[in-house]
């Protein structure tokens, strides 16, 4: 890998997508939603509060939920054509017979894709800093916002893993969908399926045999990873309790609880150990990571050449 | 090994799955001189320019380019090589410019050196006046120059040209002929892959014949002439009197027809013979000549039994 190598590729794909056109309206469109969305949910919670609570706690975690939804529809287009598109296109043939190395091809095709989910991302700093004035951490602002963008990045290595293994850019776009419903849907629901078919023998539920199952989901992952609020005493018992109305909170301890072994008493006091408990963001992460990692190394070797094995139905030029 | 020689490949092989496209391929290419690929539909041609140009490993043989090995050292290959596939895909949204500077770096040829170049090459490539028009607008032969163009600009010792011909009209393809020309005399070796080959012959200084992967003869261009006899047409402007003087000279009998007569097949001294023959019994020829050229009858010779 070289950086001369990267930066030129990088600049070329970016220069392609920029001149590709129409990313004006797109941009446009995702940062209207973005705040059409920041916008009602805040009237929502600005009505509806019960208590003194800061309003930026359940808004910033509502929103930032909002927006993983939304970067995991977008990201898998951004990079799931970027190889196969090209040799589609017949460009990617005379690349590979330049002095650029396969490592640079993919690195600069993936910091390209991931760059556009970045800027995508960028366009909610401001929904975010406002966030961040009506009560929020900026610890918790900062951590969230890098592990979305990790996650961005994961699903654009994905999808461009996929571009190089398969011949046909339509399959690889249809299976870096598929990538997003395993780990968005598809984790909760096979969880949520074991766990019953786990229940059904009488006895405790054993949900902290297939706890894993969450983990890789990147709604976990990110509720779980954000730094936990400081808890505060509940005005009517006097007790510490954590901050009520904080989505990402409770996810977060939702998918701590389901770690423990049976027989644990899950009471409100209990809960103020999350911090030190089992957390499952690091393994979800770690999985998150791992796919995008393997990824781009197939994808590397996919290009490197001279080619011993081709993919089946691929034509190199 | 061979160091006169831009190419040389030994005894390759490549199979795609169950499909040997490369069945024991040997094939020269000299520097200073233009050597032809020529073979039919689906005979390796692209296969074995997709391994001298780095991007395809052979299973078997030995293949150097500029004396290097492609599957050992890809790298000191591609630095010294320029390769124009058969299909090819140029980046649309660039302008002619973009695109040409965009390769030179990926070459790394630095600053000046890319500037130079891609001077020479918008002149050598006649498209100066569309240096900053999209590439898009492009008509399909400068299309075709560019991607020329773009194979030239690291200043390669070796050339490999996939089918460089096709869907270029006559024009361009005078040009093509006259750019390969000045390559060899540069010292370059070329190697052209082609199905037209009345271009070929003007082209090319060498031949090599491939047919169901293997190499069915390589050819100086001037043996091809003597290597068999082959059928000639004559054309007179009395046909009576070139039909009387061919009985005199004893082969009679063949129906003359608008483009003149088919005379049976003969090396090219018989030929000369009978054109002096003919002229000194005063038939007024007006053509005379191989039918369909040496290197179609060499190829169909050659490749026949393929079909």
């Amino acid at each position: 890998m070289t950086g001369s190598g990267v930066r030129l590729v990088l600049m070329q794909e970016f220069r392609m997508r920029v001149r590709t056109g129409r990313w004006q309206w797109l941009l446009g469109s995702w940062t209207a939603v973005v705040w059409i969305f920041t916008g009602l949910l805040y009237v929502v919670l600005a009505e509806d509060r019960y208590n003194d609570d800061p309003v930026g706690i359940p808004l910033f975690g509502g929103l930032m939920l909002f927006v993983l939804g939304l970067v995991l529809l977008v990201s898998p287009a951004i990079t799931a054509q970027s190889i196969n598109g090209d040799r589609e296109r017949g460009t990617l043939a005379t690349l590979q017979a330049t002095l650029l190395t396969p490592t640079d091809i993919v690195v600069g095709k993936l910091l390209a894709g991931w760059s556009v989910g970045l800027v995508a991302l960028a366009t909610t700093l401001p929904a975010v800093a406002w966030t961040v004035t009506e009560g929020v951490t900026v610890l918790r602002a900062v951590v969230t916002l890098v592990v979305v963008a990790l996650l961005i990045g994961v699903v654009c290595a994905v999808s461009l893993g996929l571009s190089a293994m398969l011949p046909r850019s339509i399959t690889s776009t249809l299976l870096s969908y598929v990538f997003v419903f395993a780990i968005g849907i598809g984790s909760p629901i096979l969880f949520g399926l074991s766990s019953a078919v786990l229940a059904t023998n009488t006895g405790p539920t054993r949900d902290d045999l297939v706890w894993w199952m969450l983990a890789p989901n990147p709604f976990v992952v990110l509720a779980d990873s954000a730094p936990q609020l400081p808890p505060k005493r509940d005005p009517y018992s006097g007790r510490m309790i954590p901050q009520p109305n904080d989505p990402l909170g409770e996810l977060g301890r939702e998918v701590r609880d389901v770690r423990r072994p049976p027989g644990y008493q899950r009471s409100y006091p209990e809960r103020l150990d999350y911090p030190n408990d089992h957390p499952v963001w690091p393994l979800g992460l770690a999985f998150n990571l791992a796919m995008g990692a393997g990824a781009l190394v197939i994808a590397r070797e996919r290009l490197r050449s001279p080619a011993h094995t081709l993919p089946l139905g691929t034509r190199i030029a | 090994m061979d160091g006169d020689y831009g190419i040389v490949a030994r005894g390759v092989c490549r199979s795609f799955g169950r499909v040997d496209a490369l069945r024991g391929i040997d094939l020269t290419a000299p520097y200073g001189q233009v050597t032809a690929l020529v073979g039919p539909n689906g005979a390796g041609k692209t296969t074995l320019m997709l391994i001298l140009a780095t991007l395809l490993a052979p299973d078997r043989g030995e293949v150097r380019v500029g004396g290097i090995d492609p599957v050992t050292d890809p790298v000191g290959v591609r630095r010294q090589t320029g390769w124009m596939p058969d299909a090819f895909g140029l980046y649309d949204r660039l302008t002619v410019v973009e695109y040409l500077e965009f390769f030179a770096r990926a070459y790394r040829l630095d600053r000046a050196r890319t500037a130079r170049r891609v001077a020479e090459i918008l002149a050598a490539t006649r498209l100066v006046e569309y240096a900053h028009r999209s590439v898009h607008v492009l008509s399909r032969g400068q299309k075709q120059r560019l991607a020329l163009g773009r194979a030239l600009l690291h200043e390669p010792r070796v050339v490999l040209l996939d089918e460089p011909a096709s869907g270029l009209d006559p024009h361009s393809r005078i040009e093509l002929r006259d750019g390969l020309r000045g390559l060899a005399a540069a010292g370059v070796a070329v190697l052209v892959s082609s199905h037209i080959l009345a271009e070929l012959e003007e082209i090319a200084d060498r031949i090599v014949f491939v047919s169901a992967g293997q190499t069915a003869g390589e050819y100086e261009v001037g043996d091809l002439a003597n290597a068999r006899p082959m059928p000639w047409r004559v054309r007179a402007t009395d046909p009576a009197a070139l039909s009387l003087a061919l009985v005199d000279y004893g082969i009679g009998g063949m129906a003359p027809n608008e483009s003149g007569v088919v005379l049976p097949p003969m090396l090219e001294e018989q030929a000369a013979d009978l054109l002096a023959a003919l002229v000194s019994a005063g038939v007024r020829v007006v053509a005379f000549g191989p039918v369909g050229g040496h290197l179609e009858s060499a190829y169909l010779a050659l490749t026949g039994d393929q079909r």
